[in-house]
């Protein structure tokens, strides 16, 4: 047992903070639905972050990092498919990677455009396509979720298989999920927490009524919990781990996806406030996969039969 | 970063349940339905616990100087994990080498380490804790039991209660008060139990026979050579205890072992197969499991040699969620355990029922974690 960062972890890990400086604030003025940026991506593949799990000494548990640091960002990077299910299919697939469970293609699919890798998982097994133009839908355009989103129209009539199994591939899913939640949560509670601290009502700063900060704390607790369960189960590859992941990760952000928005009154309703870049996104991932209850009954498959 | 225990670490956890495995009776879980400080199993841990101490068990992650095997923090945890899923055949001993040792040896006078810390590593004595009273418990600074120092000796007037172990401890680590100032008017004493003027009243608990008292003191007068430290020193000998046991009792550890054991229950019965107690089971599952994954990161902060601070009533707290969670997935799917069917999983429930109020009440440990690991703005006092 030994659960702390080596070196190479906090290197890279301080790395990111230095490259992700410049995008670590909402830019002024700017009230969108959900913030991109070319830039940053580019900058994050040339620098080798979202390949780290291949890597000598580095492996899952450091692309887990990697992913939770970069799902603080206010700026929505598809960074968990790549880092942590692509090297198991195919470290060579094009980005961004969109994941799919077959038969369940009609929803918002985080990253979709055109060139974009699509890999759906189920029965058939694993195969992937590229998306072209005519393939996909857009969104409507004040979609809620903070992150970029289209719809599939159809499916290619073919499609690559890969060899890799279907399970493996949900497992590594779900844990890159409660990596990319367990960062958004982070980020978000330090939001909420921020607001509360400097927001005064009654003559003294929300933050010092005992009704929010434990709510604050349980939140702190459950936040905790889904970083360590992400990394246990990017360290172990253990099936019943990468579900409990996920399901802990789901719980918490339907949580704090309505604590987070309710503690800042109104300020949570605005787009002025950037609460809604983490807990929107957030709110999509409580869907992934089918939800909390498939993510329960997947452990419990892998922990009892 | 490594999840898997080493193959010395696994030997280690082996050694403890072979040893388990020979020395406990074979109706141990009936027999541990007493509760860890019923009359029945504080006898029996004073044998168990001195055949501990004859095979090097007992407190091997004590320091070497200190007569221990100087093993590591990890070895601590195992010993404590495999220990509290047996249903804790140490009884109430697991305290002594767990903090009362190491903060008699870091504090102890001379004569106090000589007459103390023997009966200790021979496993045949058992301390309480006089520390909640009436008007004292989550505000502990607040305790009023009076000791005055007269003639060179301490007279003791006042009441302590919900006292674990206070009915066959041979000695109080006890609390006193001996100026009005808050927390640097409190002073520990060493106080043998069969003093005169001392009076235990056992209180009829949920959580099995012998656990809760009420102890008075009546003129209990001790030499002033009892006193731990010097006069108001308690406070600060008492962080130094919980830096020592910080995490306090690895409940998710048996909270997990039930959870298995009720799992087994329906699986038994053909009734583990519908959609809503697989997801309710995985839920607790996932709880103990969270719990686990962030007290060994606490664990790890010690193996490193940093301080442990406010992060480990984080990790306390997870564990009072996963207690609560087993404890009320046992009852709603597998009632009859609680009524005759599985006396290990009603052991687990009266001792799980506890999590959130002993050693630090849930709340706060949540006040904790909003002052200290969030740095919130405090409250007004």
């Amino acid at each position: 047992m030994q659960l702390s960062l080596n070196e190479d972890q906090t290197q890279i890990l301080d790395f990111i903070d230095s490259l992700s400086k410049p995008y670590s604030t909402v830019p002024m003025h700017d009230t969108s639905l959900a913030l991109t940026s070319e830039e940053l991506d580019r900058e994050l593949v040339e620098n080798g972050f979202l390949d780290v799990m291949a890597m000598e000494e580095l492996g899952a548990v450091t692309a887990a990092l990697v992913v939770e640091k970069l799902a603080r960002l206010p700026f929505a990077i598809e960074a968990a498919a790549s880092a942590l299910v692509r090297p198991i299919i195919d470290p060579e697939l094009p980005r961004p990677l969109c994941l799919v469970e077959e038969g369940k293609t009609a929803g918002p699919i985080r990253f979709l455009r055109p060139g974009a890798t699509v890999v759906v998982v189920g029965e058939s097994g694993v195969r992937s396509f590229t998306a072209d133009e005519g393939m996909i839908a857009a969104a409507q355009d004040d979609t809620l979720y903070a992150y970029p989103v289209a719809f599939l129209k159809d499916l290619p009539a073919e499609l690559r298989s890969h060899d890799v199994s279907a399970e493996d591939v949900l497992r590594q899913w779900r844990t890159a999920l409660a990596a990319e939640a367990a960062g958004q949560l982070a980020a978000a509670l330090e939001s909420v927490k921020t607001y509360v601290s400097e927001r005064k009502q009654f003559g003294r700063p929300l933050a010092t009524f005992q009704a929010l900060r434990h709510r604050l704390a349980e939140a702190q607790v459950a936040t905790n919990g889904v970083y360590w369960m992400a990394l246990k189960a990017a360290g172990t590859g253990d099936a019943g781990d990468a579900a409990m992941a996920a399901l802990l990760a789901q719980e918490a952000a339907k949580r704090v996806g309505y604590d987070y928005h309710q503690l800042m009154g109104a300020m949570g309703m605005t787009l002025e406030h950037p609460m809604h870049l983490w807990t929107y996104r957030l709110k999509l991932l409580t869907a992934e996969l089918g939800g909390r209850g498939r993510h329960a009954l997947a452990a419990a498959d892998a922990l009892w039969n | 970063m490594d999840f898997a225990w080493t193959d010395e670490q696994q030997a280690f956890r082996q050694k403890l349940k072979d040893f388990l495995a020979e020395n406990l009776p074979d109706d141990w879980e009936k027999f541990s339905e007493h509760g860890p400080a019923s009359p029945a199993l504080t006898k029996f841990a004073r044998e168990f616990c001195a055949k501990l101490a004859e095979n090097g068990m007992l407190f091997p992650h004590w320091p070497v100087e200190m007569g221990g095997e100087g093993l590591g923090p990890w070895e601590q945890q195992i010993l404590a994990e495999e220990m509290w899923i047996a249903g804790e055949p140490r009884g109430g001993q697991y305290m002594n080498v767990n903090w009362i040792g190491p903060t008699l040896e870091k504090y102890g006078s001379e004569e106090q380490k000589t007459r103390y810390l023997k009966p200790i590593t021979d496993g045949a004595t058992l301390w309480c804790q006089g520390f909640s009273e009436p008007d004292a418990g989550s505000d502990l600074a607040s305790l009023r039991t009076r000791a005055e120092l007269s003639d060179g000796n301490y007279v003791i007037n006042g009441q302590k209660i919900w006292t674990s172990y206070a009915g066959l401890a041979d000695t109080c680590f006890l609390l006193t008060r001996t100026s009005d100032d808050r927390k640097r008017g409190i002073t520990i004493l060493l106080v043998p139990m069969d003093t005169p003027g001392i009076t235990v009243r056992q209180i009829p608990s949920l959580i099995g026979e012998g656990d809760i008292h009420e102890v008075f003191f009546d003129d209990v007068t001790v030499p002033e050579s009892a006193r731990l430290g010097e006069e108001g020193q308690a406070w600060e000998i008492i962080a130094y205890s919980l830096r020592n046991e910080r995490l306090g009792i690895p409940r998710f550890y048996l909270a997990r072992a039930a959870l298995d054991r009720a799992v087994a229950m329906l699986q038994e019965r053909n009734d583990f197969s519908g959609e809503i107690v697989r997801a309710e089971a995985s839920r607790c599952a996932a709880l103990c499991e969270a719990a686990r994954t962030a007290s060994y990161a606490i664990v790890q902060k010690r193996v490193d040699g940093l301080q442990v601070g406010s992060e480990s009533s984080s990790a306390r707290f997870a564990t009072v969620m996963c207690e609560r969670a087993v404890c009320e997935f046992v009852v709603e799917f597998v009632p009859e355990a609680l009524a005759g069917a599985s006396p290990y999983l009603k052991m687990h429930h009266q001792r799980g029922i506890v999590a959130g109020v002993a050693a630090g009440a849930a709340e706060i440990q949540l006040n904790i974690i909003a002052s200290e690991v969030l740095e919130l703005p405090r409250e007004p006092r």
